[in-house]
């Protein structure tokens, strides 16, 4: 929100500098944005009257004016349409300085020397969105009667400084040049000004043979209404115009101005309607069924029934706290007007602003919470400005339909528990000065029990926790002391699971694997890539950012491939990645979150094969504690048919491991060579024996034999390990395969697996009649189970 | 005899001149001193010899084997040398040459962030505690008191999954579920992925990553939260940073403040890191809100306690002068191979 200091020095005397001013709103809790000045460089620029224009002798297309500056008559040369004897325009005299920093000197149009500059808004170095196109282009022409000779800097106020706070959302009650003025009173202990208001003693009711106002609905807890006779609708004084600019608002009209200068100033958002328009001598606020209406901004809009309209009975004249509607807009014609300000439910305005898709400076307010207590002292306060300005005349009594009263609020306060939860000490006096600053109305008995009444513009406030909050800004976050925390000394740490994930990634950090951060969106579109079928049990969202995004990825591949896609077109030549992420889906229980399982990912693309991957695995599954995994061929349909294996251990699956399939290859772009391998991250965790203890070093020699064992070569290696394991007994202390071979030396369709098997005894050493008839019982089942033997 | 010892002697040494590789050194030690050497064989008369003789020639034998050994030995050490000088000419190296390359990997940035913000808080006796990424509304709205028409309930705010299932938009959560679940005192961080519905560009992310902390115990003051936050942020970022301490609101807390920190790359003159203030703001935080505390359990007559959260994309970035949010989740290897 932008707020002119000038504005608000009206209400509080601010003396510090704007830096220093507005450190300290930010420290007390209305952070400061930035801080503006209008138009920093002008200087020298005062008001002229011109007195006389005369042809230029040389040039068709100038004009040479005598211009009155208060003190002296100068010579101005113009090109400008727009001037006329009589106007008072800004001039740059010689030696001013206009919005761009030029400074101005005398200068010779053709034979005539020219004292100065007219200037245009851009030339004062005002805000060119807030004036309409006519203005913008021409002299800016002052409004009649205006004194020549003063600074135009000072009068326009282009020296003032533009606050720009951040509001918090709760509160409502800052949204306004008085609202801030009460917050930096309080802030710098200094006293707020006050406003003149209508307090005319009304002899008669006479709005009451004009108006009727009746609410149907709760969602208006009060209406005020005013009504005043039109005596000139005209551009409002300047005074008023240069705090509707530096608030930016755009000056209309002195009716329209004065209903937003009112909005600026107090918070209250005003309507001002068209009486005759109304075509009926009441107004009901009500909601209405499918009807619509075209609103000011020349838009018509459906109106559905949950919508709050101020209507004349039959039909709606506008949106509660939105907009008004053209119907009832007040115009050049207008006799006679009905200022509305009154109190919407912030749900409601929120709700139907944003169905509308219509957002306005009032119904911003009416969002946040605006004070129903306001609704009276802001229609008195532009009865009285209208008045003032000798825009209007009043029409004597007042509508006030005010049906949900708010209740004044009150909370005790107990010293010791503010100063124990804060960290200070402060004595009652102390806490009960600090609150009045506030406006709290404080009562106290010297019992250490203080009375807060909250005044009706500070809805937020309900608890004590609310009041120690106040104490403590108003009282300086920044002197509340640094403490350690006392109480019971706690260990903390990380869980066993944490140190494991932990762990996990630094081994494949160490392996040269990096680790991926990818979202957690994918979509039925991406995954078609994968060439399978999408899965039953998918997390769709209801509001996605797009389609792309519109499902929660129940597996960490497509991400992946996505990773190695991206790095290869970057033709970064090979890449290792990990990640270690949530996965989700349905849950097959009804009312219950869905399921969400952490998965481990790896990737790799460039110079490695199927084994150096597996091998990455292997490496895992032994830092695991897991002994003895298997790899049994089978997997997802976007892995190589001929290249993927199921990873388990102590029968549970663990996940899967494989070449990406040539197809998925082609719809991910991806290098022909992509392996990848997808664990269940609790599964991992929970088939390993990660406490690794420490085994005695052996006293007893091993003693080793090799076998060679021709097979058919479709027979996988793994169901030849398994029986190597269930016959080698607890002497067989490890086996490797060393070699494959397929070739001359042996039959078409056979291949030889050559294992070294370790034989070892605890308590002694073995000799060949331990080993022989453990290997004889190897090569017998090994015959009998697959057909192989014994490659002499 | 001892004619034919010296002269065997001499012979030996003479033979011993031309000897230039270990092999033929060798070969003469087996050829002289061997069991069948000329040494063993001239021995094998000393059976004729009377008992005066004996000893004289035994004598003499000796040191000619050891006068032969001896020669032997030193040429052998002669030769040794010579072989590793030639060996070490040969083996010269341009030591000069590229290292033979290894590649280790990296943890991601983020990853790199969260844990050292862990380490921080695990030593001063915090927990980490995990919860659900879907999450009912209620935990991540109603029991944070948050109204129940706020904006951030808003389908263009938060993305749902069914009408009181939600992608959680904090880690706050957690914190409910740990309040519920478990007895202060309690300590806790919950670091984690958050959602909500921003538009990707260079600042803002639908998926980030949020940690949020909370003390419950008796006696916990806003003191405490000051006192702890300044350490965290001493730790962080070096022991001369300054905070400041901003009112603000949060619906979960009362009071509630926002934390800046002096500029770590400025030290607060002003700089483009911190846009020329001298401050970066780095976290909210403020004392649990009894009304969060009484829904979840706990009576704030007998309890208090802080809480504090922060954006981890937003530190990682501040920390590594990181430009934009996007490349967090692009994965380049150009961009990862940076962090190693
Ligand atoms: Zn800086």
């Amino acid at each position: 929100m932008l707020v002119s200091l000038n504005w608000l020095k009206e209400y509080v005397d601010i003396q510090l500098n704007p830096y220093d001013f507005g450190e300290c709103l930010t420290m007390s809790g209305t952070k400061v944005e930035t801080l503006t000045v209008v138009s920093e460089k002008v200087s020298n620029i005062l008001t002229g009257k011109i007195l006389k224009i005369e042809p230029h002798p040389n040039a068709d297309k100038l004009v040479v004016c005598t211009v009155d500056l208060g003190t002296d008559e100068r010579i101005i040369v113009t090109a400008a349409k727009n001037v006329f004897v009589g106007a008072v325009v800004p001039v740059a005299v010689d030696g001013a300085i206009i919005a761009d920093g030029t400074q101005l000197g005398v200068s010779d149009f053709r034979g005539v020397s020219s004292h100065g500059m007219f200037c245009s808004i851009e030339e004062l170095g005002m805000n060119l969105d807030l004036f309409s196109k006519e203005i913008m282009e021409g002299i800016y022409i002052l409004p009649n009667g205006t004194d020549p000779g003063l600074d135009v800097k000072k009068l326009l106020w282009l020296d003032d400084v533009i606050i720009d706070v951040e509001l918090t959302a709760n509160r409502a009650d800052c949204q306004s040049i008085v609202g801030i003025a009460k917050e930096s009173a309080a802030t710098l202990n200094l006293s707020l000004g006050a406003f003149e208001s209508y307090n005319k003693v009304e002899s008669t009711n006479e709005i009451k043979e004009y108006l009727n106002v009746t609410i149907e609905s709760d969602l208006c807890p009060r209406y005020v209404a005013k009504m005043l006779k039109v005596k000139k609708i005209e551009a409002s004084p300047l005074w008023m115009q240069v705090k509707l600019l530096n608030s930016g608002v755009r000056p209309i009209n002195n009716i329209v101005d004065v209903t937003n200068y009112v909005m600026l100033e107090l918070g209250q958002p005003l309507h001002a309607f068209d009486y005759h328009s109304l075509d009926s001598k009441k107004i009901v606020i009500k909601t209405t069924k499918n009807e619509k209406i075209v609103t000011l901004d020349n838009k018509e809009r459906d109106i559905d029934a949950s919508m709050l309209m101020i209507t004349n009975g039959t039909a709606p004249v506008a949106i509660a706290g939105i907009m008004g509607g053209e119907n009832s807009e007040v115009t050049d014609a207008t006799s006679l007007i009905v200022l509305e300000s009154a109190c919407f439910n912030k749900s409601s305005v929120r709700l139907t602003a944003k169905k509308l898709g219509l957002r306005t400076e009032a119904s911003a307010r009416f969002e946040k919470g605006v004070d129903p207590e306001l609704a009276i002292a802001a229609a008195l306060r532009a009865t009285w400005l209208l008045e003032a300005i000798g825009a209007c005349e009043v029409v004597e009594g007042v509508i006030d339909v005010y049906q949900q009263p708010v209740a004044i609020k009150k909370i005790s306060l107990d010293i010791n528990w503010v100063n124990h939860f804060i960290g200070i000490s402060l004595s009652e006096s102390e806490i009960a000065a600090l609150l009045s600053r506030l406006f709290f109305n404080v009562s106290s008995e010297n019992n250490g029990i203080l009375q807060i009444e909250v005044p009706s513009f500070r809805q937020d406030i309900d608890a004590r926790e609310d009041l120690a909050e106040e104490v403590a800004r108003m009282f300086g976050y920044d002197n509340i002391p640094s403490t350690i925390m006392g109480g019971e000394t706690m260990i903390g740490g990380k869980t066993p699971v944490q140190k494991y994930e932990d762990d996990l990634k630094n081994v494949l950090v160490g392996q040269g694997y990096f680790e991926t951060l990818t979202t957690s969106f994918t979509s039925k579109r991406r995954l078609s890539g994968l060439n399978c079928a999408t899965p039953e049990d998918l997390v769709p969202l209801v509001n996605p950012l797009g389609e792309e995004n519109s499902i929660m990825r129940h597996s960490l591949i497509g991400h992946q491939l996505e990773v190695i896609s991206l790095n290869y077109h970057q033709k970064n030549p090979f890449g290792h990645f990990f990640e270690i992420s949530n996965t989700y889906r349905k849950n097959p229980k009804l009312g219950e979150l869905p399921i969400e399982e952490k998965k481990l990912v790896l990737s790799t693309y460039g110079n490695d094969d199927y084994f150096e991957l597996k091998g990455m695995v292997e490496l895992l599954l032994a830092h695991t504690g897991i002994e003895n995994p298997s790899f049994i061929s089978g997997g997802s349909e976007f892995l190589h048919p001929g290249r993927k294996a199921i990873v388990s251990a102590n029968g549970i699956i663990l996940g899967e491991i494989g070449e990406i399939h040539p197809l998925v290859v082609k719809n991910y772009g991806l290098p022909k060579r992509t392996y990848v391998c997808e664990l269940s991250f609790s599964d991992l965790y929970d088939c390993g024996s990660m406490g690794q203890k420490f085994v005695e070093l052996p006293k007893f020699p091993a003693s080793n034999r090799d076998l060679a064992i021709q097979l058919k070569d479709t027979i996988p290696a793994a169901e030849v390990d398994a029986i190597l394991r269930k016959n080698g007994g607890n002497i067989l202390e490890s086996i490797e395969l060393f070699d494959v071979y397929t070739g001359s030396q042996i039959p078409e369709g056979y291949k030889s697996l050559a294992y070294a098997l370790n034989f070892r005894h605890q308590d002694r050493t073995l000799n060949d009649d331990d080993i022989n008839p453990v290997v004889e019982q190897i090569l017998a089942e090994l015959k009998s189970a697959l057909n192989a033997q014994l490659r002499e | 005899m001892e004619l034919e010892l010296i002269q065997l002697k001499d012979r030996c040494l003479a033979d011993l001149k031309d000897v230039c590789e270990l092999k033929a050194l060798d070969n003469l030690r087996i050829k002289y001193l061997g069991k069948k050497g000329e040494l063993t064989i001239a021995l094998k008369g000393m059976g004729k010899l009377s008992k005066e003789e004996r000893p004289v020639i035994g004598k003499l034998a000796n040191e000619v084997r050891e006068e032969i050994e001896n020669a032997l030995s030193l040429q052998k050490q002669i030769l040794d040398k010579e072989e590793i000088d030639m060996r070490i000419k040969e083996e010269v190296i341009d030591v000069s040459l590229p290292g033979k390359k290894h590649f280790s990997g990296s943890l991601h940035p983020l990853t790199t962030t969260i844990n050292e913000l862990k380490e921080i808080f695990l030593g001063m006796g915090f927990s980490i505690a995990e919860g659900p990424e879907i999450e009912w509304a209620k935990y991540n709205f109603d029991y944070l008191n948050v109204p129940l028409d706020h904006s951030a309930r808003d389908l263009q705010d938060t993305f749902y999954y069914e009408d009181d299932i939600v992608l959680r938009t904090q880690t706050s959560p957690v914190q409910v579920r740990v309040m519920q679940e478990q007895k202060p005192p309690l300590r806790i961080i919950s670091p984690g992925r958050v959602y909500r519905s921003d538009e990707i560009d260079a600042t803002h992310s639908p998926v980030f990553h949020q940690m949020e902390g909370l003390v419950i115990d008796k006696d916990i003051t806003m003191s405490d939260l000051k006192g702890t936050l300044n350490m965290f942020a001493k730790k962080l970022f070096g022991e001369q940073t300054k905070t400041k301490f901003r009112p603000h609101q949060f619906y979960f807390t009362e009071p509630s403040a926002e934390m800046d920190v002096t500029c770590f790359k400025c030290g607060g003159v002003g700089c483009k890191v911190c846009s020329n203030t001298g401050w970066i703001e780095i976290l909210g935080c403020g004392m649990v809100h009894p009304n969060v505390l009484k829904l979840c359990g706990i009576d704030p007559d007998v309890y208090s306690g802080f809480a504090f959260g922060m954006g981890l994309d937003r530190i990682t970035m501040i920390k590594y002068g990181i430009n934009d949010l996007r490349l967090l989740f692009e994965n380049d290897l150009r961009f990862l191979s940076q962090f190693k």
